[in-house]
Formats: structure tokens, sequence, C-alpha cells
């Protein structure tokens, strides 16, 4: 419900003011944003092996070869995933600022940083999780179904998070 | 689990027709609406707009494909762990339906903790921005003692 409000922002200030749009679009990287999107997607796939680990109860790899890991591993993969995409998004926002497409400057930077804002604070709250999740599979002597539940919890989470963002994807940087 | 798929089959049945008659009876009534026109009560050249109702037909007609979602999903899953629920036996009575609740902390001080070191960040971004370190620090502190409440001392595993 939340982010369909800001995708209404979008869409209402893009109806008002196109030319607004016109003048700030071409300024976005869509390569980079493309890559960017490709690692958070990935992210949800490493995340759901993780699940697929938790769900066999189990925590921690027997070997090196990614079909031995354990969940902690595939989360550990997630998690750097993740945060490479919000730095990613940091390095964006660095250059867009530089372009002079600011939170302030007009009502489409605005709606830009508004909802792609958002979703990086819901991305780096899904970083927090995972990484408590990963202090829990340590915590315990035997990886049980409580701390495989909490780990289908954060996959769903995380799953959400990056469908929310193939969609501001496509809108923001696809049909723009 | 099958008479919640059925149910919810039922249910995607209801929305259908619902839909049918609703778009008819908008297409009725708009069409009524034409006639008051033809006889001069409407205002000459004023758009008669479509003679369907699109938000109400849209909406009822998803809700008829949603229903479907579930049912469809209810049977698939009944098809593959099978499993006989209390609604699907005539005897049963109303609390064998009871969910499983998981499990639930008898008391705790965490969330407390939590709320206030949430309420002092944000009080410290609207009011002074010293007050949000405090904020963040009790908020850290007060959300990893909650997630570890059961995972460390007596209740270590």
């Amino acid at each position: 419900m939340f982010f369909a409000g800001l995708f209404a922002i979008y869409f209402t200030l893009r109806s008002t003011s196109p030319e607004l749009w016109a003048a700030e679009t071409p300024k976005l990287n869509v390569p980079y944003a493309l890559t960017n999107t490709i690692i958070l997607v990935a992210s949800s796939f490493t995340a759901q092996f993780g699940v697929f680990a938790a769900e066999r109860l189990q925590a921690k790899r027997t070997g090196w070869n990614p079909v031995k890991w354990g969940m902690v591993e595939w989360f550990f993969a997630s998690y750097a995933l993740g945060a490479i995409f919000v730095t990613g998004q940091v390095f964006e926002y660095a250059n867009l600022v530089s372009e002079n497409v600011s939170l302030a400057s007009n009502s489409y930077g605005s709606a830009f940083y508004l909802t792609t804002g958002f979703h990086a604070l819901h991305v780096t709250g899904g970083l927090i999780a995972m990484l408590l999740i990963i202090g829990r599979a340590y915590s315990v002597k035997n990886f049980g179904h409580k701390e495989a539940t909490s780990t289908i919890v954060v996959s769903y989470y995380w799953h959400f998070v990056d469908v929310v963002w193939i969609g501001l994807f496509l809108v923001i940087y696809v049909l723009k | 689990m099958n008479t919640n798929a059925k149910l919810f089959w039922i249910l995607c049945g209801f929305f259908v027709l619902a839909d049918i008659a609703y778009t008819v009876w908008s297409i009725v009534v708009h069409n009524a609406g034409y006639l008051t026109q033809l006889a001069g009560v409407q205002a000459p050249g004023t758009d008669p707009g479509s003679p369907v109702e699109w938000a109400g037909t849209l909406a009822i007609g998803l809700s008829a494909i949603m229903s479907a979602f579930i049912a469809f999903y209810l049977g698939r899953s009944h098809r593959s762990v099978g499993g006989e629920l209390p609604e699907d036996r005539l005897d049963a009575n109303i609390d064998d339906g009871d969910a499983e609740q998981g499990f639930f902390s008898p008391w705790s001080w965490w969330p407390v903790m939590l709320a206030a070191g949430g309420a002092l960040l944000f009080m410290g971004i609207a009011i002074g921005i010293w007050l949000a370190f405090i904020g963040v620090a009790v908020t850290a502190i007060s959300l990893v003692g909650w997630v570890y409440e059961y995972y460390r001392g007596n209740f270590a595993r």
C-alpha cells in the first residue's frame, strides 16, 4: 500500500508536468541501473537457495561447493549482493546530484528520490534482518524449525522488496 | 482443505455471475438514460460515455480471478500435501480449527525499549539531531535484545 502511494505520486506528477520528465530522464544512467537491478534479482535467488538449505535444517556448509552450502553461506552471499545494490544506489545518487537532480530541485527529483530512497531504506532493513538471522544460526547448537521459519519469513520480505524494485525500475528507467 | 478449495470455487462462480449481472444492469440503466437524452431531457451534444461501467466491472471480475487463484492454490496444496482439516469433517468442533499460534514471549521489556528507541530516533530527526544518535543506540540495543531474547542465558539452545 505504501509503495502504491509512492507510485501514485510519481504517476500524478508525470501526468501534470511531462516537460519536466523530458528534461530530466535523459540524465538517468539506464545500463548502470540495469546492472544494479540484475544484482538485486540475483540476491533474491541466493536468498531462496538459503531458504532451501534452511528447509533441509542445514545451517552451515559441508564443503566449498555451492551445492553443499548451508543457509548461512547463502545469506552472506545475499547480504553481499544487497549491499552492492545499496552502494550502487549511493553512487547513482551522487552522480545525479552532480547533474542538479536533487530532492529539492523539482518535482521530478522529489518523486525519484522518494520512490527509490524509500526502497533503498527497505533494502537496508532487509540487510539488517539477514544479519540477525545469520546471528541466530550461529547462536544455536541445533538449527531447528524455529530458525528455519524466521529464515523463510525474512526471505519473503526480501522477495517483496525485490519485486517492488522491478516495478520501480520498469516505471522509472524503462517507461520514463 | 478440499472444502476450503470448493468454497473459493463457489465464491469465484458467485463473482462471475455478479459481474455479468452488474455489467448487464449498468448497460440497461445507461440505455435508459440514453432514451431520456433522445426525449430531450439530457443536454444535446453531450457525450453519453461508455455503456459499460468499467470500474465496477473490472473490480468484480478481478475478485473472481483472485478467488480462482486461491481455490487453485488450495486444490494443488491438497493434492500434494493431503491432510484432512476440521473444515472437511461434519463432526468437527469450532476449537478443532484453532491455528498453531507459534511461540510468544509471556512477557518482555524489549518491545517497550524498542518503542522508546524509535520514538527518540524520530523525535531527534524532528527537533534536534543529537537526540537521534541516542535513539539509534537504544534502537539497536533493544532490537538485538528482542531478536536474541530466547537465544541466550537460560534459553540458550
